[in-house]
């Protein structure tokens, strides 16, 4: 540890920690551009600088002072000094943010960004969570002293989500470090030198591109673009940042489990973005996943209950379908009953679910279902997996937690499938294809319930179709890969009378005579501490925003 | 008059020097020869440092105390001969190359015995073509005759030299900025620290050295480190008591352009006087001299008064300019500077690298300002604001007294100031472009002042003469703050 | 929707002599990409100025992605990415060869060939129309003592004068 003083506080902070986030520590602010905690750090921006002291030369020994050149905030890092060098006797370093020097290099540097930018916060998506404009009004002059003609590149398509605002942009070349460092895939540079630096992608002299801005991690380079110059064509000019909700959440993609933000407003998510996790994430996630959130917002999305009338499916009333469901039920062998969890559904869905399984209907026959599996693709700093559901580890542990529960997947899943009476079927995911072997052992089903969130093939062979929820309307915990149990937050309501995934399961057990009652998530949570081995601490107070990891 | 001192290049005119067997005929690599047969690679060190080399590329730092720094239990160390001259007004790199690059290839066989390295790049300018071709000739020579590749000389050094050709960017002579065009990169300086010496080329030790700089060390080697001390002047430096020395040493190759009658390169001791080179390069062509850049357009210009300025690394330092590469362009009578700072405004913000900020939309700016006050259309406004005092009529009251405000002179040199500052010497850049973009900008207004107040106030370019056109000594802020450096042996 | 990415048509290759030389350059530096300047120039030479295809091929020999290259061509003004004259001229035009009067023989250059000066990003506006000639402006070519100067292709030319220039013009070969 290092004990520093940072303007007038004394603090301890790791080795190697460097100013801007020592001072971030103690809500200091050091304003900075091209500096990313995720990325290397070239110091171009030069907003950061800070005041180091140290001995003065010449000076008698033990004198300290100011030292002649400021230091980037981002490259100073302090460590521990041998007893020799500590300044005043104990510090390690002597930092001050808040001259007037600073101050004044700030301004400085402020102006000089300003210089060419076009000012156009009243049209720019950026605006209100834009670092150029928050620190311009904290740090900046009032007026330009500019008269020249601005520079005015053009604006750029840079790929299937990215578009380039290039008279916005500072040139702090995070976006190119990203894809040289965590994407691996290069794809973006400057061109041109001094003034005329553009970021671009590879084009041809005419300026077609030889090489598009398509890398699957291609949308973190809006995230960390500290001004509006790299824009998400998906959110382009749909909504002021401060008019949008925020709750963290988890990334449904695949089994990695990003840590994301969900934006909303009442009429849908308008956004996703990652939220940082050290130990999963990073800062990063995918584009799959930040653009796959479409579906929520679907028109189609089921909003009734349905049941098949004569081949077709038409809509009805909970009570009716919960009544039809119920009376199928109760005339069929344990053992001619499949229950079916989804690994695309929270860990408190698939306990309720098999709690009903176990203790209702009797049966200790479960399956699991859940997306297809796609592709793995691997980066430098990422990856993103092959395993498209994100709970599909917690959903298997907690399906079979009961006594004597049999959790099939798979073959032995459909096989099963083909052979059974009545089959209900919790799916959630949304677009699921089916296999032949899917298809033919679900149509074997003499009573096919189905719960899911949008019409799919899946509900198409079913007797009843039960709207359920998305991540985005429920409240949750989901298990990732590598063993981390953590918390979705429910943003929007669900649509029509889509309800949450473990809520229909517990009225169709209390029409059946079952006695689980649960009221919100947090309690099934505790139920499944207290029950499923391995989830001793995984309540929803102990998770948190940071996740908790399965010992 | 001072006469030239021909060392490096005493045989440059020698007809095929370029080959291997007339440069042997003349001394060749007999240097190098001594070096291994009689001194231990660190006595090497240790004398370049006590005869005082100081690099000649323009930081005029001191060469061995570089070496010093390079941590000699990294492999593998590299050395990097900077051969990008571009500093507008320096040309004595290219005749070496051209003409002598064996000399070259000596100096880097004694770094690199000195410094254990085992391979050089030498880093020439894409413009250089017959310098690369000579060079690339010599090296090959130098190869077969087993002066360079493995076991040289059968003394179990294996020494590699490559030529890199630049592509014309003049930021790739900052040693950082040359190290990552070196690597394929832009040449985009680097952040420091780390320093080259402990991080440069492939992250790893790296001596950067001009091509005048390693063409030193075979003559210190060769005649001495006595005899290299006798030439050129140390200076006492007072910051230390007893006068620690501040070295001087050796002869410059002083790249004379501009108004003058001979302009060339001219071989002389360290520490003559403006005045002097001028008339060691033929006298003025004109009437009188208006100013004088005494080290590359980076340096800060000199007026008539400071022709006495010694042209040495400490005395110009203490001038407030800098004897940087070598490179003096001197200005007549008929100059305008307002369109001579505009010239090389244009030059600063082409070359401007583009990687932080302050340069990149500082220096453009600057430029523009110039271009502003040269085209005629600088600002100017009088202000009126009230001054209290007894008003003609013999009242109390505002006495109606204007300022004449030239805002964009004012701007030129707040601008300037904030990519770099050159009253206190600090900088927000990377590297030291900025000071290099801020020295001439503000050294130029502030010293020839009244060529740009007339530029403004007549709304075109005007060229005043010498004596109205330059600032007086008293208001001058260099020659009013200017220290002239005593000799050593004065302080003894 | 984003849009079409270019289709390169020829690819280009290096010659094989110019395959032995760029075989010899790669061997002297740890890492590939250190060979960039080096193997840009040769491509330059073989091929006249960098095309995509150019790029693309550089950049598989260096292992990189071809931002890389692309990135490198437009820092450094000695690569073209447009075709240029047979003879490019490149004039001074830095403060010593401006004190020598090198706007008299960009002047005359500019009327002698009927064409105006290239800029970077158009290097046709430079170009004479049998695309004979090239004129640019360059900073400074380090040779202040005997400004002003040009240099035509790899030849410098020195202490020049509009006669002077005249007849360096009419002895280059067609």
């Amino acid at each position: 540890m290092a004990f520093i003083k940072l303007n007038d506080l004394e603090i301890e902070v790791e080795d190697g920690t460097n100013i801007v986030e020592a001072a971030r520590e103690h809500d200091i602010e050091v304003p900075h551009y091209c500096y990313h905690p995720g990325l290397s750090r070239p110091a171009n921006c030069r907003m950061c600088l800070v005041e180091p002291y140290g001995p003065i030369p010449g000076a008698p020994p033990g004198t300290i002072g100011p030292a002649r050149q400021l230091a980037t905030g981002c490259t100073l890092t302090v460590r521990s000094a041998p007893p020799e060098r500590k300044l005043e006797e104990k510090f390690d370093a002597i930092i001050r943010t808040d001259s007037d020097r600073v101050i004044k290099a700030r301004e400085d540097i402020l102006e000089f960004l300003l210089v060419h930018h076009p000012l156009d916060c009243p049209v720019c998506d950026q605006a209100g969570e834009c670092d150029l404009q928050d620190f311009s009004y904290r740090h900046g002059h009032d007026k330009s002293r500019y008269l020249e003609v601005k520079n005015v590149p053009p604006k750029k398509d840079l790929g299937p989500d990215v578009l380039l605002y290039s008279t916005r942009c500072i040139v702090c070349t995070r976006c190119i470090r990203f894809c040289d460092e965590v994407s691996g895939s290069g794809e973006l540079g400057l061109i041109n030198r001094g003034s005329h630096d553009e970021i671009d992608i590879p084009r041809s002299h005419e300026g077609t591109p030889i090489q598009l801005l398509d890398n699957k991690l291609a949308g973190n380079v809006v995230d960390i673009c500290p001004v509006g110059a790299l824009i998400s064509k998906d959110f382009l000019f749909k909504s002021r940042p401060w008019f949008m909700e925020k709750a963290n959440s988890i990334c449904t993609g695949c089994s990695v489990g990003c840590n994301v933000t969900v934006e909303y407003k009442t009429d849908g998510l308008y956004r996703i973005k990652p939220r940082f996790h050290g130990d999963i994430n990073q800062h990063w996630m995918c584009d799959d996943g930040r653009l796959g959130y479409h579906y929520v917002n679907s028109d189609d999305r089921l909003q009734l209950p349905q049941k098949r009338v004569e081949e077709e499916l038409v809509t009805t009333q909970w009570a009716d379908a919960l009544t039809l469901i119920s009376d199928n039920l109760s005339e069929v062998e344990a053992d001619d009953i499949v229950v079916i969890g989804s690994a695309q559904g929270t860990n408190e869905d698939n306990y309720v679910l098999q709690q009903f399984a176990h203790d209702v209907l009797k049966t200790t026959q479960l399956g699991l279902f859940g997306q297809v599996p796609g592709e793995e693709h691997k980066f430098p700093q990422f990856t993103i997996e092959a395993d498209k559901n994100p709970n599909t580890a917690g959903a298997r542990t907690i399906l079979g937690s009961a006594n004597g529960n049999v959790v099939l997947e798979d073959d032995a899943l459909w096989e099963k499938v083909a052979g059974a009476k009545v089959v209900y079927l919790v799916s959630g995911c949304p677009e699921r294809p089916l296999k032949d072997t899917e298809k033919d052992a679900l149509e074997k089903v003499e009573f096919l319930i189905v719960q899911d969130v949008l019409p799919s093939e899946v509900t198409q062979l079913a007797d009843v179709v039960l709207p359920g929820t998305t991540f985005a309307e429920k409240d949750g915990t989901f298990t990732n890969s590598s063993g981390w149990v953590q918390r979705i937050r429910k943003a929007i309501d669900p649509p029509g009378e889509a309800q949450a995934d473990w809520e229909i399961t517990q009225q169709l057990a209390k029409r059946l005579g079952g006695e689980i009652d649960y009221h919100f998530a947090g309690e099934i949570a505790i139920a499944i501490a207290e029950n499923v081995e391995g989830y001793g601490d995984a309540t929803h107070q102990n998770i948190g925003d940071a996740g908790i990891k399965l010992t | 008059m001072v006469q030239e001192k021909r060392i490096l290049y005493e045989h440059l005119d020698v007809p095929n020097i370029n080959t291997f067997d007339v440069f042997r005929q003349h001394d060749g690599y007999t240097r190098f020869e001594k070096a291994i047969a009689e001194y231990q690679p660190e006595e090497i060190a240790d004398m370049v440092k006590e005869a005082g080399l100081k690099g000649r590329g323009g930081a005029g730092f001191s060469t061995g105390e570089k070496w010093s720094f390079v941590p000699r239990d990294i492999e593998p160390r590299y050395l990097c001969c900077n051969a990008d001259e571009s500093e507008p007004g320096t040309f004595s790199n290219r005749y070496v190359l051209e003409k002598n690059p064996h000399l070259l290839i000596e100096g880097i066989l004694i770094c690199c015995y000195a410094m254990g390295i085992e391979t050089t790049y030498i880093y020439i300018r894409g413009e250089f073509t017959l310098g690369k071709k000579m060079l690339d000739a010599a090296i090959k020579e130098a190869y077969e005759q087993g002066y360079l590749g493995e076991n040289v000389r059968d003394t179990g050094l294996n020494i590699n030299i490559y030529s890199h050709p630049g592509a014309g960017a003049y930021i790739c002579g900052e040693e950082t900025g040359l190290i990552e065009s070196l690597e394929g990169k832009r040449g985009q300086p680097r952040n420091k620290p780390p320093f080259p010496a402990v991080q440069g080329v492939f992250m790893k030790p790296t001596v950067v050295q001009n091509v005048e700089t390693l063409c030193n060390l075979p003559f210190i080697v060769g005649n001495g480190v006595e005899w290299y001390t006798q030439m050129g002047p140390t200076y006492g430096d007072a910051r230390f008591d007893p006068p620690k020395a501040d070295p001087n040493t050796g002869t410059k190759l002083y790249c004379i352009s501009g108004d003058v009658n001979e302009p060339g390169v001219y071989e002389l001791e360290l520490g003559l006087t403006c005045t002097e080179l001028i008339e060691v390069a033929g006298g003025l062509r004109g009437e009188e001299v208006k100013a004088v850049i005494p080290g590359g357009s980076s340096a800060p210009i000199l007026t008539q008064y400071e022709l006495d300025t010694r042209l040495d690394f400490t005395s110009l330092t203490l001038a407030k300019s800098m004897l940087g590469s070598g490179g003096i362009i001197v200005m007549n009578e008929t100059r305008n500077i307002v369109d001579c700072l505009l010239n090389i405004m244009k030059f600063y913000a082409h070359e401007s690298c583009g990687q932080c900020t302050p340069c990149r939309w500082g220096t453009p700016w600057v430029r523009d300002i110039v271009q502003r006050i040269a085209d005629g259309e600088g600002r100017q406004t009088t202000i009126t604001r009230p001054k209290f005092g007894i008003t003609e009529s013999g009242r109390w009251g505002d006495t109606g007294e204007t300022e004449e405000i030239y805002e964009d002179l004012d701007l030129l040199e707040n601008v300037a100031n904030n990519i770099a500052n050159v009253d206190t010497m600090t900088w927000n850049t990377i590297c030291v472009f900025g000071i290099a973009v801020s020295w001439p900008a503000v050294s130029y207004m502030r010293k020839f002042r009244p060529e740009f107040e007339a530029a403004i106030r007549e709304s075109k370019l005007v060229t005043l003469p010498v004596a109205e056109a330059t600032v007086p000594p008293e208001e001058n802020y260099a020659y009013q703050q200017r220290i002239i450096p005593k000799e050593m042996v004065d302080l003894e | 929707m984003s849009e079409e990415i270019i289709q390169i048509e020829t690819p280009f290759q290096f010659s094989e002599e110019n395959k032995r030389e760029f075989d010899e350059l790669i061997g002297r530096y740890p890492v590939k990409e250190a060979a960039m300047l080096p193997t840009l120039h040769l491509a330059q030479r073989q091929e006249g100025y960098i095309t995509p295809a150019v790029m693309k091929y550089v950049a598989e020999l260096l292992e990189l992605s071809v931002m890389k290259v692309k990135d490198v061509v437009t820092f450094y003004p000695m690569f073209f990415e447009e075709p240029v004259g047979k003879y490019v001229i490149r004039i001074c035009h830095t403060l010593p060869c401006a004190l020598r009067d090198c706007k008299v023989v960009l002047d005359h250059l500019k009327e002698k060939l009927g064409t105006d000066v290239a800029s970077e990003t158009n290097l046709a506006k430079g170009t004479t129309d049998d695309g004979k000639f090239t004129l640019m402006k360059v900073e400074c070519l380090a040779s202040c003592d005997v400004a002003p100067v040009i240099m035509v292709n790899d030849d410098l030319y020195k202490n020049l004068t509009p006669e002077k220039v005249d007849e360096i013009l009419e002895q280059l070969p067609n």
